[in-house]
């Protein structure tokens, strides 16, 4: 067949949404509901950690529950378990309904979201018992990112056959954003692997490399799986057209180009040109966030997305804001007095928080509000929608506490860091002990996140054989036993 | 925008200019980083405890409380003239009056003229001895020389200062034996004096001066007056400096020998990367570590009793030599009432870790800034 043919050839027919549903039931409510309870794990491991901060003798006599483990132990389980299982799952399901194709390969993604879940498991394992990379902020074991790599691939697999299974006229951007979070994970993890784990690279050399893993993890792989949603999610529940493909396409690019680049503390013992480079881009960063802020802020215009009585748009406006939000500190990033005295504070992993919470666990959380009770045939809802606004409403205040709290009061600490003063611990404990209140916030929906998914699963899985459905049949015949 | 193909393609390139740049281009230039210091030494690998160590120091997470980055900051130059030109108008011109003034400068060119004074009245007393000399001409020229000397003599006796030494080294000049007790120089100079002569420096500049400001007083000093001197950074707005953090900045070649680089995420401890020469002492770096708060100390770093043997002390037994002890008001006692406390090897390695970080020594590319002395805080002066 010529090329010319191929071109002109009919579209294959789109499949109907329950068809696509149905195919992503199994895998994708399987990575929604690891996501859950990893969700539970970091935050309820994050607040040990935290605790002993503020009681340094609490747990004190175990070594497996160091500060530095738990913090680790968190951050592991918020990056690889829940925004990789979220994530994962909202891309198979996207891409899918994009394509108009029902996955291709469900079994592929079980055996990776096994694999998956299996790699996040050995890391925390390994991270309590003491084998960390010493890369805060990645902090992947070798066996564990093999696994993870494996798993991934499985995953990535099933999602390009889908992909490629239907030729469409034109991608929609979220495709893009898909597309790149799917390419980014194995370069970036790749990497860490070999250059910083594996095979190490001297250890002055390993300084730019877990720069660039840390920032490329956070900014383009969480950045493109959450900036997906927000752009599928926004344009399809206002009922309205995306504003412009072509600032979407400008955005996009550019956080691909800088999303590497930026953020890089002025105080680096690194060559002057790399810190120089990673302030210019940080310069630049505004330009991502004018394409993305401009285009969904047109698409928007007239809706108040917080005020907006669907769920998943409320979740959705909030994810954009706190993205934008994090996106101007980035943009700030690029004065060289800001960094100094805000580079060794509380603020950078308060914006962390705030980036991985207030964006994108948001953005996950109302997808996965949309997305999972459609995965069932008929109809079928949240058994109690009222908790999953709870969700919304004690993450979006956790992120904004813990915001608060890392940009307001770190500059007292940096302040005291530049002049020596005999109040620098006090000034650092301030606003960790402020942040403290939102992550017992995250841990609670956490919970309700749980809790919620757990009850879904529950009532509709397995048909008349479903747990809920063998408690009601048990009432029932009960019922019926007591009256004869 | 609409072929699956370009946009996989697209994202590859796109993030393959990011890996260039942070990850090709800074890794391989700090990974050709020698070892030589251009001096003669080299920077040494860590070794046996201390290698051990840095892997507990990674285990237990310590890079999240404490960073062993020292921060660079802003400073300015000092112009230290090691050597004086000959032309003492010209560089009293080049210097300016304000220095010019100081009497190691007037003393340091008094004894260039002695010195001056003395080699010619020796070559007129050569001149005498000569063979088929004028006798009477040479013996004029020998009692001019000798007024010259004595004329010079005075003048730079004349010149009171304690810093003779200083103005002898920066002098360029040797003046040994009586003529040097003429001078109130010592006659046999001990090492000492020999070493402050050979170190002498006299300032030129304040020390806060930028580049922009010194570069023509610089190159006149070089290119005009032939001077020799050296250019000392001198911390200005340099917190970790100042502060005493650290004695200079932390550069690549910092981490050039560590297994696993660990920078550091948040200063809530302290920064460690000079902490090798801040605390010498290795007892009391194992009692921070086993209760940072032991003898009312204030701290926030949780104890780590878990790297350390601990057993009930039998009565009136004398603690061991390697007990990790704290001072008290009731003297010496083990560092938890009751108890014998023993490093384990774990202990051990942290702790000489912990000594082998130091930025104590100057780099080339990371010199040892001077630290001016600060009378009052609030102005800076």
């Amino acid at each position: 067949m010529s090329e010319e043919e191929t071109h002109n050839a009919p579209l294959a027919p789109e499949a109907k949404p329950e068809e696509i549903n149905a195919s992503c039931r199994g895998p994708v409510l399987f990575l929604f509901f690891s996501a859950a309870l990893w969700a539970v794990q970091a935050t309820g491991v994050g607040l040990l950690g935290s605790l002993k901060m503020h009681v340094p003798g609490f747990l004190a006599d175990c070594p497996f529950l160091t500060y530095g483990r738990l913090q680790a132990n968190a951050w592991v389980a918020f990056l690889y378990g829940f925004a990789g299982n979220a994530g994962l799952g909202l891309t198979l399901w996207m891409l899918s309904r994009l394509r108009g194709m029902p996955l291709a390969k469900p079994g592929f993604v079980l055996a990776g979201a096994f694999l998956w879940n299996a790699g996040v498991t050995a890391a925390m394992v390994g991270i309590t018992m003491g084998d960390l990379p010493g890369v805060a902020g990645y902090e992947l074991p070798a066996y564990a990112s093999r696994v993870l790599l494996i798993g991934q691939s499985f995953i990535a697999f099933s999602a390009i056959i889908t992909y490629f299974s239907r030729r469409h006229q034109q991608l929609y951007p979220s495709s893009w954003f898909l597309i790149a979070g799917l390419v980014a994970f194995p370069w970036i993890v790749g990497t860490a692997h070999w250059l910083l784990v594996e095979t190490p690279v001297r250890g002055a050399a390993q300084i730019p490399v877990a720069h660039w893993t840390v920032t490329s993890l956070q900014q383009i792989w969480l950045g493109c799986m959450g900036l997906a949603a927000i752009l599928y999610f926004i344009p399809k529940i206002t009922g309205r057209e995306l504003y412009s493909r072509q600032w979407a396409a400008f955005g996009f690019w550019m956080l691909l180009i800088l999303g590497g680049w930026v953020n890089l503390n002025s105080g680096s013992p690194l060559p002057v040109w790399s810190i120089k480079l990673s302030q210019y881009a940080s310069v630049l960063f505004i330009f991502v966030l004018i394409a993305i802020g401009w285009n969904l802020r047109q698409t928007a215009k007239g809706v108040p997305l917080l005020g907006s009585s669907d769920l998943t748009l409320q979740c959705m406006g909030f994810a954009l804001g706190a993205w934008l939000i994090t996106a101007l500190f980035t943009f700030g990033n690029a004065n060289s007095d800001w960094n100094n005295l805000l580079q060794f504070t509380y603020a950078g992993t308060a914006i962390r928080q705030f980036f991985a919470w207030g964006f994108f666990a948001m953005a996950m959380f109302g997808a996965v509000y949309y997305v999972a009770p459609r995965l069932f045939s008929g109809e079928v809802d949240w058994a109690c929608s009222g908790a999953y606004k709870w969700i919304f409403r004690l993450t979006a205040v956790g992120a904004m506490v813990i915001l608060l709290a890392g940009l307001g009061m770190s500059y007292g600490h940096g302040h005291a860091l530049q002049t020596g003063s005999d109040e620098v611990l006090k000034k650092a404990l301030m606003p960790m002990r402020i942040a403290f209140l939102g992550e017992i916030l995250f841990f609670l929906s956490s919970l309700i996140f749980l809790g919620s998914m757990a009850c879904l699963l529950f009532r509709n899985c397995g048909g008349e054989f479903s747990p809920m459905a063998l408690i009601r049949k048990c009432r029932l015949d009960k019922a019926e036993g007591g009256a004869e | 925008m609409n072929k699956s193909p370009w946009i996989f393609l697209g994202v590859l390139f796109a993030m393959s200019l990011s890996w260039w740049g942070m990850v090709f281009g800074p890794a391989s230039q700090v990974n050709a980083a020698k070892a030589d210091l251009g001096d003669g030494t080299s920077l040494h690998p860590r070794s046996g405890l201390a290698q051990q160590g840095e892997q507990i120091y990674r285990e237990n997470g310590c890079y999240y409380c404490h960073t062993r980055t020292a921060t660079g900051g802003t400073f300015g130059y000092e112009i230290q003239i090691t050597q004086f030109g000959a032309d003492e108008d010209l560089t009293r011109e080049i210097i300016g009056e304000k220095f010019a003034a100081n009497k190691i400068f007037e003393k340091a060119f008094a004894f260039k003229a002695v010195a001056g004074a003395n080699d010619a009245k020796k070559a007129a007393s050569e001149a005498v001895k000569a063979e088929g000399a004028d006798v009477e001409a040479a013996e004029a020229g020998l009692e001019q020389a000798a007024e010259a000397l004595t004329e010079a003599k005075t003048a730079a006796n004349a010149i009171k200062t304690e810093e003779t030494l200083i103005a002898l080294g920066v002098s360029g000049v040797t003046i040994e034996g009586d003529l040097a007790g003429e001078l109130g120089l010592p006659i046999e100079m001990s090492e000492a004096d020999k070493s402050e002569v050979a170190n002498a420096t006299f300032a030129v500049s304040n020390g806060i001066e930028q580049w922009d400001e010194i570069k023509d007083t610089v190159r006149a000093l070089k290119d005009r007056a032939g001077a020799q001197f050296k250019l000392l950074p001198v911390a200005d707005e340099w917190p970790d400096v100042v502060n005493g953090v650290a004695r200079r900045q932390s550069v690549s070649r910092d981490f050039l020998f560590d297994s696993h680089a660990m920078p550091g995420v948040m200063r809530v401890g302290p920064c460690l990367s000079n902490v090798g020469a801040r605390q010498t002492d290795l007892n009391a770096l194992y009692a921070k570590i086993y209760n940072s708060q032991a003898g009312g100390q204030s701290s926030h770093m949780p104890p780590y009793k878990y790297l350390f043997n601990v057993r009930a002390a039998e009565e009136d037994e004398t603690l061991p030599a390697d007990a990790v002890t704290i001072s008290t008001g009731d003297g010496v006692t083990s560092v938890e009432s009751g108890f014998v406390v023993t490093p384990t090897t774990k202990a051990r390695a942290l702790a000489a870790y912990l000594q082998s970080l130091r930025n104590d020594k100057g780099l080339p590319e990371a010199p040892l800034p001077a630290v001016r002395e600060i009378s009052n805080p609030e102005e800076g002066e």
